[in-house]
């Protein structure tokens, strides 16, 4: 028998919010521990919690990113339990009357077709805090940092629409794409500004059977998340074929062993309204406004792309998937860089470049103004591609400009029709087997020709003008 | 040491600022925040713990030049009235006004102890920030005093919208300016069903207060809300669910006895809040652990059962006016140290608990000379005065009202 796998998925996302989410303390969980805490997110007695109007305001751009339909009332309600990363006995989540529901995400499956997969809701709720378990002397203590108690999360739950690990790691994809265009969080799995758990079943093919699900948690990058679906898809089949039942149970990720395991179970109380938190209504004109204010997102500015700058498909879906390297993209356009030439320095040099110093193209010293700059000198042959990419290299470190650097360094190009007429006289009487075989009609010759005479002129003869004035010479001794 | 007769704590200092409310004692609970002050809320699980920050209602008394004169002992969280002493600041005239806590009818019974107007605001119309609460849908500070100026004095200065707590309705400023009673435009309504468990003599002062109204010129007829007996269901629900869940964060980590022996931290929750309650909060919590865990969908009940009571007090006051209430003060509420079961004490504030289910504004009037209410009280055997109650937000209306019957000698001094 052929089995699929029917899988939800439950993403938690950390708001990029200045303050906690009920609390004015900064979101800074990884400051000093405890440095960001108040009498009200350490709940002291009489704390009362006041909702943050800048973490509604992004968990809505959240909502309105993944086209979910911001709910006109909703409202907090207490997850009781007593553990002690929250000391109150209770997690304030919405529970009963989410911010938003549906909204979806539009993928392109592994047969290449659009597929969308569906969201069941998104809700607001608080983190906990952190415990770090030590040891005193012989004394195992535990201790807890309220750093990150009260910082604002959205969660996203999906339909169980999902069939297969790729599917999955896609969403995520476009997800933490479309999340980071409205600039409401990092979305980074591994430093845990994203987090996904999986329920996980699986069903004879063709069947719409709803069988017993295993939540998996402690997956720690997009990749986690397809290795843990298809491990635990496995798992099942196998204890189903060998007249095993799967049991209901949460199942931690273990990336080294490459495998689930179970966990204890928690216990799980039904939640109910909180009282101190006013119910959240919103307006229909606030809604029209947050919608109005979102930024073109992934799919449609990879679209425009495609029209304004010709090009392929693939070439931006690639660019749009970051809003930091599209915009990057734009601005070396709009600075006067070809599109070809912006697209092909990017994803060539500067992106490899960056990575390999473990920097961002926000904070990376080489902004779209200087790498513009640059390449304007290369389009107009005051350079060539070789002194270019060294440049580039000279930008990381110096905070000179371009042009200086090139002064500086000696690059500028010589593009003189005539001035290297004495090397290319020399090149063509030393190369007597290369002119012989540009003349037999091998042109990859003249290719070998234009490399002598630049490695002769030390790089600084522009290899057009070279290429230009060695066919005039040649044709000329003919 | 000698133990305080009142005052858990008494404040140290001496009255020295201005504002509208100089010269003002008021005395509070251990339950609101003042920053140095022991702040226990009569409870165990709190011992030791010291306020932080000042209450939004204490930062206020203290702006318009009140006095604190400091916090008495009360019940535990505020729940009930054993081994409370409010109202005894009134009445040794160690103060001018008290602020107690109101969560079934704490505040009105006290008043009608001391024989004192007890005033309970709507819902939302004071900060309960620093406010160490038990169930923050019904709760509110009570505000007693024997002069119902006073109370207006204290409602005028500490009412209203607080950055530091939502859930005060910013756009509802409220208006507490002396207003024209003109009896026969004001329709009260006494509550039938009200009168259920009233004895005899209960009954007859409660009947001579009602006729009293019609007497000044209040247009009075009897009206009827048939589901009255379900304010104490709706009450025991939502109340115990939400002191349960409030009652989470006095795990005794950072404050509180820690009981002796646990083996890991669950068991030391088990251990110090089983030692931290009293018998009479912790067979409430346990019931509230019941509705919430084991049996949700009564709790879900109760929320729509109380949202129809509210739906119901709303139509008869599209009706009348203002509705009037006896007031039973059932001795065993008050006796300190007694140990009284649940159920006994939702039937001693059995007339009172109405307005903690709906949020509206209630003002106690004690027996005024003009009536024979007090005597005729007295000789059944408990007294009774009688309970005036508005709309949400008709605090201020509620005030005018009683200053009127108070000078005509139908209620107070
Ligand atoms: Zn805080």
């Amino acid at each position: 028998m052929e089995f699929e796998a029917v899988v939800g998925l439950e993403i938690h996302v950390e708001l990029n919010c200045a303050t906690k989410l009920f609390c004015d303390c900064p979101n800074r969980p990884g400051d000093e521990p405890n440095a960001n805490t108040c009498p009200t997110c350490l709940w002291f007695p009489g704390a009362v919690p006041r909702l943050s109007r800048q973490a509604l305001e992004k968990a809505a751009l959240v909502c309105l990113a993944l086209d979910a339909e911001l709910q006109p009332r909703s409202a907090f309600d207490q997850k009781v339990y007593y553990y002690p990363d929250q000391p109150k006995g209770y997690q304030l989540s919405q529970a009963h009357l989410p911010l938003a529901r549906g909204g979806n995400i539009k993928i392109t499956g592994e047969d290449g077709e659009s597929q969308r997969l569906r969201i069941h809701h998104v809700h607001m709720e608080e983190d906990v805090a952190k415990l770090v378990h030590e040891v005193e002397g012989r004394v195992p203590i535990s201790l807890v940092d309220f750093n990150r108690a009260g910082a604002p999360l959205v969660e996203i739950v999906t339909q169980p629409d999902f069939r297969t690990p790729y599917q999955a790691m896609e969403f995520l994809k476009a997800l933490r794409s479309q999340v980071r265009y409205v600039g409401a969080s990092e979305c980074n799995m591994e430093d845990g500004t994203m987090r996904c758990d999986a329920n996980i079943s699986i069903r004879p093919c063709g069947t719409m059977q709803m069988n017993t699900k295993v939540e998996v948690k402690n997956m720690n990058s997009v990749r986690h998340v397809g290795d843990a679906i298809a491990y635990e898809m496995g798992r099942q089949i196998a204890a189903v074929q060998t007249g095993e039942a799967v049991v209901l149970q949460t199942r931690l990720w273990d990336p080294d062993k490459k495998a689930t395991l179970p966990m204890r179970a928690k216990f799980e109380a039904p939640c109910i309204p909180d009282p101190s938190i006013p119910a959240i209504e919103l307006s229909s004109e606030w809604v029209e406004r947050m919608r109005a204010g979102l930024p073109e997102m992934p799919a449609a500015r990879a679209e425009r792309l495609v029209q304004q700058y010709e090009l392929t498909r693939e070439e931006a879906l690639l660019l749009s998937a970051e809003p930091e390297t599209v915009d990057y993209f734009e601005t070396l356009v709009a600075q006067g860089v070809a599109p070809r030439m912006g697209l092909h320095w990017m994803t060539t040099q500067l992106l490899p470049a960056v990575r390999e110093r473990q920097q961002n193209l926000v904070t990376s010293p080489v902004t779209p103004m200087r790498l513009a700059a640059l390449l304007r000198l290369l389009a107009d042959d005051a350079i060539n591609a070789k002194a270019a990419r060294e440049v580039l290299t000279t930008l990381f470190t110096s905070h000179e400009t371009p042009e200086a650097i090139v002064q500086a360094q000696g690059f500028s190009q010589i593009s003189d029709r005539t001035a290297f007429d004495d090397i290319i006289d020399r090149v063509i009487d030393e190369q007597i087997s290369a002119v012989a075989n540009y003349r037999g009609g091998q042109e990859r010759a003249l290719g070998f020709l234009v490399g002598q005479v630049m490695q002769a002129s030390r790089g600084k003869a522009n290899p057009k003008v070279v290429r230009q004035r060695l066919l005039e010479k040649l044709d000329e001794a003919r | 040491m000698v133990m305080d007769p009142i005052f858990f704590y008494r404040n140290p200092a001496s009255a020295v600022a201005e504002g509208t409310l100089q010269g003002l004692r008021v005395a509070i609970q251990p339950n609101l925040a003042v920053e140095g002050w022991p702040t226990e809320a009569g409870s165990r699980a709190l011992l030791g713990y010291t306020a932080p920050e000042d209450a939004t209602i204490v930062r206020r008394l203290r702006a318009h030049g009140a006095h604190l004169s400091g916090s008495t002992y009360m019940s535990e969280l505020g729940f009930g009235l054993v081994n409370s002493r409010a109202g005894a600041a009134l009445q040794s005239r160690e103060a001018d006004v008290e602020l107690v806590l109101d969560f079934m009818g704490e505040g009105r019974l006290a008043a009608a102890g001391a024989g004192v107007y007890g005033f309970k605001p709507s819902y939302g119309l004071m900060s309960r920030y620093g406010l160490v609460g038990l169930t923050p849908s019904m709760e509110c500070c009570g505000v007693l005093s024997a002069d119902l100026g006073g109370i207006r004095a204290v409602l005028q200065a500490v009412a209203g919208g607080d950055g530091l707590d939502f859930s005060v309705p910013e756009e509802e400023a409220p208006d507490f300016a002396p207003q024209v009673i003109d009896p026969p435009m004001i329709s009260v309504g006494v509550l039938a069903e009200a009168r259920g468990g009233l004895n005899d003599g209960q009954n007859e002062a409660f009947a001579l207060a009602s006729a009293g109204l019609a007497e000044v010129g209040f247009a009075v007829r009897e009206v009827s809300l048939p589901e009255w007996s379900l304010f104490e269901v709706v009450h025991r629900i939502v109340g115990s669910v939400e002191a349960s869940s409030a009652t989470g964060r006095y795990d005794s980590v950072r404050y509180g006895p820690r009981a002796p022996g646990a083996k890991n931290w669950n068991e030391m929750y088990l251990l110090s809040r089983g030692a931290d309650f009293d018998t009479l909060l912790k067979s409430y919590l346990i019931q509230g652990a019941f509705f919430q865990f084991e049996s949700c969908e009564a709790f879900q009940d109760a929320c729509r059962l109380r949202a129809r009571l509210v739906g119901e007090v709303q139509r008869l006051l599209s009706e009348v006016d203002f509705l009037a209430l006896p007031t039973v003060l059932d001795g065993v509420a008050s006796v300190a140290g007694a140990s009284i079961l649940l159920d006994a004490t939702y039937t001693a504030f059995s007339s009172t608990l109405f307005a903690n289910v709906t949020g509206q504004p209630v003002l106690y009037m004690p027996p005024g000379p003009a009536t024979e209410m007090g005597a005729a009280a007295g000789a059944a055997g408990g007294a009774c005065g009688l309970q005036l109650a508005g709309p949400r937000l008709s605090d201020g209306s509620l005030l005018a009202l009683g200053e009127y019957l108070q000078s005509t000698g139908r209620g107070g001094e």
